[in-house]
């Protein structure tokens, strides 16, 4: 049997050649290039000047480059543990108990209302949120109305309270994600073992500790990677709603990059940005994946 | 079990193939017989470049027969972004509207991909239209830096910043226009007193730092900006003008003009304020003129210069990229925009044109628009704008001013925030 | 009623959900005018539509969704296809080394994008693909799959192997295993990350920027680009046609739900 598999996995191989190839040219090879790129000074446009690990000395001395990583912590609360979190709840309560109570066409519309801020393009989201957040926009609008006026802020101009509001709208784009895809591996889920654990006297917070989630396991390693990688490279929301501001307060290292490259036209430090951001999230993602890994079956 | 293989499967693999096959050709380049000229913008076709250009593109295909006009609109962050890219590759352009300023048209002209348009200037006599002000974001030298040099575009307007303001409400409180900062600052008073905040201003974007750089201005002199936007001389952002800026900004928040909640407001909300009567004076630029023509209903408004030097210049410019292969149709085109008519049509629609041609205003505000702009072109008073010695700038000046409105900062250190990103820069000039 | 109190809870959360969206509606068929006087969060007096048919007019707003549509279509189904390639032979091939395989993939999607843009051009400018959609495609079939790669080979790993080795002693070789048993089983997982590839390459912004010049090219996303100008912008034009652009990637949406939703009575029914 073993001998047998054995020799199986070679042939396994020619499955992935189509990805390679792709991998290779269009991720790769620019990879490589970016590299190249962060050891010269370059505009843009003309010729490269190589400067050596000059972009690399600066990078390590840079106190924005470093003191924008600690926003980014707050953002992966923010994008990858609460909307986790809370689209496990929220996913096993529409599919358990929406769903089985209430009819599937209720659980459905649910889950496409929370999905529905992943459909709205990011630059439009940041106006209307922009607007929503505004000194007199209908958060403090809103508040006033429910005599809580105390609580306004200026949500998007005060350097204490901006970072939190953009967690906020992070947390309200990301949400859907995770409920869907939750949703979709539930419906993998034995449902047997749920019916048991019922039968058994658990409560519902019981079987879902214990039943439902391990079940959705590698779902739920996926959307936690998947979304820290997100918030760490995270750049659209920050442009729209802050541009890093006020006074630097939500700057984060992808946006400090993308106004290297393209801004400042430093196009050299930029690739150096961004290639230490890679290696730092690559070198997350293996750790995670080793850790995803060691639960799976040998 | 049909699998992948299904009925449904193959429909989706022939409709895939046609797909790509589609998506493998490029734009068509329809040729041969009539000659067309690529031709792009991105002025909004409300805009009173936009209309403008438009009868411009009418009147030139009038007077070349044979000739078609390929107009492509195009937004402006995309040309932003990718015009080093697009001059680079084979689908340029004939001609386009491009910013003015070192890191823009500088760049390109430095790396060889825009016409030196000097000769056309001088043989058509666009020199002679253009005052010296202007001229100056229209001339690069090798180093890629504006005022002197090799012509590379040719700019159709110009813009400035004043101060518009709510007539109504001025006279509720029983205010003249002011003439001069402290007329002003007496007028702020008046409505601070009135439990009103003065001025709309938009500490997100560009608005608060242009406000920092009128006050700065107010101190300084011609002299001043060439040292500061051209690189003639030494900077000193401690001086008396900066200083000043700086302080009197933070003061000014202080004292209610500029309020606390404005360092997260887009300039775009700052109008909507204005519009809606919420603040009676927005010191902003002639580019806001038609929005405000066409949105305001509910009060009379105007606007004042502002006293000394203001921020301003030309406006954007056509460039014709190195690569094009109708440049004596682009430099017709560019006469067309030049053309008394077509800055007639600009002058009508809200801009401010840079030809006169002596025909009467279409309204008595756009007559003082226009009036304002020969005042100033004429005194040598434009001074461009704070955001354009460096590149990547304009985020630190946001950034900075953000800091006087919140009070995070000091005026002496934001404006040691304001100068280490432009000696750095200034060490790399023409590199 | 303890479900009921859930049902509640989860219809509060869907409209604190929706209401940035209503917003966005209410602009979209405000009149500019109106939008002046009264500022965004007012509600519309008069319904216009005219400034949204403008505005197809002015970008050729249809050929700027037939071109959104091929791509993310077209990015769809070849991203699906490569995933479930890559994840067959990952996760239950099982093939060595098959933990960096997987990083190298996902170097995809750690890589930032304005990373890619200057070598990408190069490359797309050398290979005569600048300016056509296939480079568009080809790039974001990659980049979606890398995370399709991810999500499958997660799944494929804690796959039943009771399935395939009753399969593999009927005597199906790789390929038939993969078409006959996987794919079938798997059809929920692959709906998600179908629908997933389609709504994110469908609003992607950067890349097409860079790499789609000319008009005629463009999708939906860069169109409405062109009413972010330098200093102004038109707010509820931007509402209405974001609205329009939207609509392709809810429907697709909508109709998906429908395979998950099978699910979701199998769930309930047992």
């Amino acid at each position: 049997m073993i001998t047998r598999t054995i020799r199986e996995r070679g042939s396994y191989l020619l499955f992935l050649i189509p990805g390679a190839l792709l991998l290779i040219a269009v991720v790769l090879v620019p990879f490589l290039m970016n590299v190249g790129i962060s050891f010269t000074r370059w505009q843009g446009v003309g010729d490269p000047q190589w400067t050596g690990l000059d972009n690399y000395t600066r990078l390590f001395g840079d106190s924005t480059f470093w003191s924008s990583f600690r926003h980014n912590l707050a953002l992966v609360v923010a994008m990858a543990i609460l909307p986790t979190a809370a689209g496990l709840v929220i996913a096993a309560a529409l599919f358990d108990v929406i769903g089985k109570r209430f009819g599937p066409r209720a659980a459905s519309v649910l889950r496409a209302c929370v999905y529905l801020p992943q459909v709205l393009p990011v630059a439009v989201a940041g106006i209307v949120w922009s607007w929503i957040l505004a000194p007199r926009g209908a958060l403090n609008e809103f508040l006033g109305l429910v005599g809580l006026g105390s609580l306004g802020q200026n949500w998007l101009g005060d350097p204490d309270v901006a970072l939190w509001s953009v967690m906020g709208v992070l947390l309200w784009i990301q949400l859907g994600y995770p409920v869907v895809i939750f949703m979709a591996g539930l419906q993998r889920a034995d449902p047997s073992l749920h019916e048991a654990a019922e039968l058994d006297g658990a409560s519902w917070w019981g079987r879902f500790w214990h039943v439902t989630v391990p079940q959705i396991r590698p779902e739920v390693f996926v959307v936690l990677l998947t979304c820290t990688i997100a918030a760490l490279k995270v750049f659209g929301p920050i442009y729209v709603l802050t541009r890093g501001g006020p006074g630097g307060a939500t700057n984060v290292p992808s946006y400090f990059s993308f106004q290297n490259f393209f801004e400042k036209t430093q196009v050299g430090y930029g690739a150096a940005i961004a290639t230490v951001l890679t290696v730092l999230i690559l070198v997350l993602t293996a750790v995670f994946l080793k850790v995803q890994n060691r639960g799976e079956r040998a | 079990m049909t699998g992948i293989w299904g009925r449904s499967g193959r429909v989706l693999v022939i409709t895939l193939a046609a797909a790509l096959a589609i998506a493998g050709c490029g734009s068509g380049s329809g040729d041969g017989g009539p000659r067309t000229l690529k031709l792009w913008h991105y002025e909004g076709p409300d805009s009173a470049m936009g209309i403008a250009w438009a009868e411009a593109i009418k009147q030139f295909e009038s007077a070349h027969p044979g000739v078609k006009v390929a107009f492509e609109e195009k937004g402006f962050e995309q040309i932003q972004k990718t015009a080093p890219m697009v001059l680079n590759s084979k689908d340029a352009p004939d001609v386009l509207e491009y910013n003015k300023g070192n890191a823009t048209a500088g760049l390109l002209s430095r790396q060889g991909l825009l016409t030196d348009l000097s000769e056309e200037v001088t043989k058509r006599g666009w020199d002679k239209q253009l005052g010296q002000g202007i001229q100056t974001t229209a001339r690069y030298d090798e180093r890629g830096v504006m005022g002197a040099g090799k012509w590379f575009g040719v700019p159709n307007y110009a813009e400035y910043v004043m101060a518009f303001y709510n007539k109504d409400m001025f006279a509720q409180q029983g205010i003249a226009v002011p003439t001069t900062i402290d007329e002003l600052t007496a007028a702020m008073d008046k409505f601070v007193a009135a439990g009103i905040t003065p001025l709309a201003v938009g500490g997100a974007e560009y608005p608060a730092h242009q406000i920092m750089y009128q006050l700065a201005l107010s101190k300084a002199n011609k002299d001043w900006v060439d040292r500061y936007q051209r690189y003639t001389g030494t900077v000193d952002f401690h001086d008396q003008a900066w200083t000043y800026g700086a302080t009197t900004f933070a003061d000014w928040v202080k004292k209610g003009y500029v309020s606390k909640d404005s360092a997260g407001v887009k300039a775009e909300d700052m109008g909507v304020s204005f519009m809606q009567g919420k603040n009676p004076i927005m010191i902003t630029g002639t580019w806001w003129y038609g929005r405000l023509a066409a949105g305001i209903k509910n009060f009379q408004w105007g606007s004042f210069l502002w006293p000394g030097l203001t921020a301003g210049s030309a406006g954007n410019m056509w460039v014709v990229p190195q690569g094009s292969k109708n440049k004596d149709l682009a430099y017709d085109f560019i006469a067309t925009t030049m053309s008394p008519q077509i800055q007639d049509k600009l002058r009508d629609a809200g801009g401010v044109p840079l030809a006169d041609s002596g025909s009467p205003a279409a309204s008595p505000q756009i007559k003082e628009l226009t009036e304002n702009f020969k005042t100033l072109s004429a005194q040598d008073r434009l001074a461009f704008y704070p955001d354009w010695p460096a590149p990547g700038y304009y985020d630190v000046q946001v950034s900075a001013v953000q800091k006087l409105i919140t009070g995070t900062a000091t005026p002496q250190q934001v404006l040691d925030e304001l100068a280490k990103p432009y000696q750095e820069n200034l060490a790399n000039v023409g590199k | 009623m303890k479900r009921h109190a859930v049902l509640w809870s989860l219809i509060v959360l869907a409209v604190a959900m929706l209401a940035p969206f209503v917003i966005v509606v209410l602009n979209a068929l405000k009149t500019p005018a109106q939008y002046a006087s009264d500022g965004p969060l007012a509600l519309p007096t008069d319904i216009t539509f005219q400034g949204l048919a403008d505005f197809w007019n002015r970008v050729d707003f249809g050929q700027k969704l037939f071109n959104s549509l091929v791509i993310s279509g077209s990015v769809a189904v070849l991203a699906v296809v490569v995933s479930v390639l890559n994840a067959y032979a990952l996760g239950i091939g099982r093939i060595r080394g098959r933990l960096w395989i997987l990083i190298a993939f996902l170097v995809a999607n750690t890589l930032p994008q304005e990373a890619m843009v200057y070598p990408l051009y190069f490359l797309a400018k050398e290979t005569g693909l600048y300016d056509t959609q296939l480079s568009v495609i080809i790039i974001f079939t990659i980049i979606q799959a890398a995370f399709g790669t991810y999500l499958l080979t997660s799944t494929y790993a804690e796959f039943p192997h009771e399935l395939i080795e009753a399969a593999r002693i009927d005597g199906a070789n790789k390929w038939q295993v993969l078409v006959r048993i996987v794919v079938p089983v798997s059809r929920p997982t692959l709906g998600v990350l179908f629908v997933f590839s389609f709504i994110w390459t469908w609003n992607e912004f950067f890349l097409p920027l860079v790499l789609l010049i000319s008009n005629d090219t463009q999708t939906v996303p860069v169109a409405l680009g062109v009413l972010q100008g330098q200093r102004l912008m038109d707010a509820t034009m931007t509402s209405a046609s974001a609205l329009l652009g939207v609509i392709p990637a809810i429907v697709f949406f909508l109709i998906f739900q429908r395979t998950l939703t099978r699910g979701i009575t199998a769930g309930a029914v047992k």
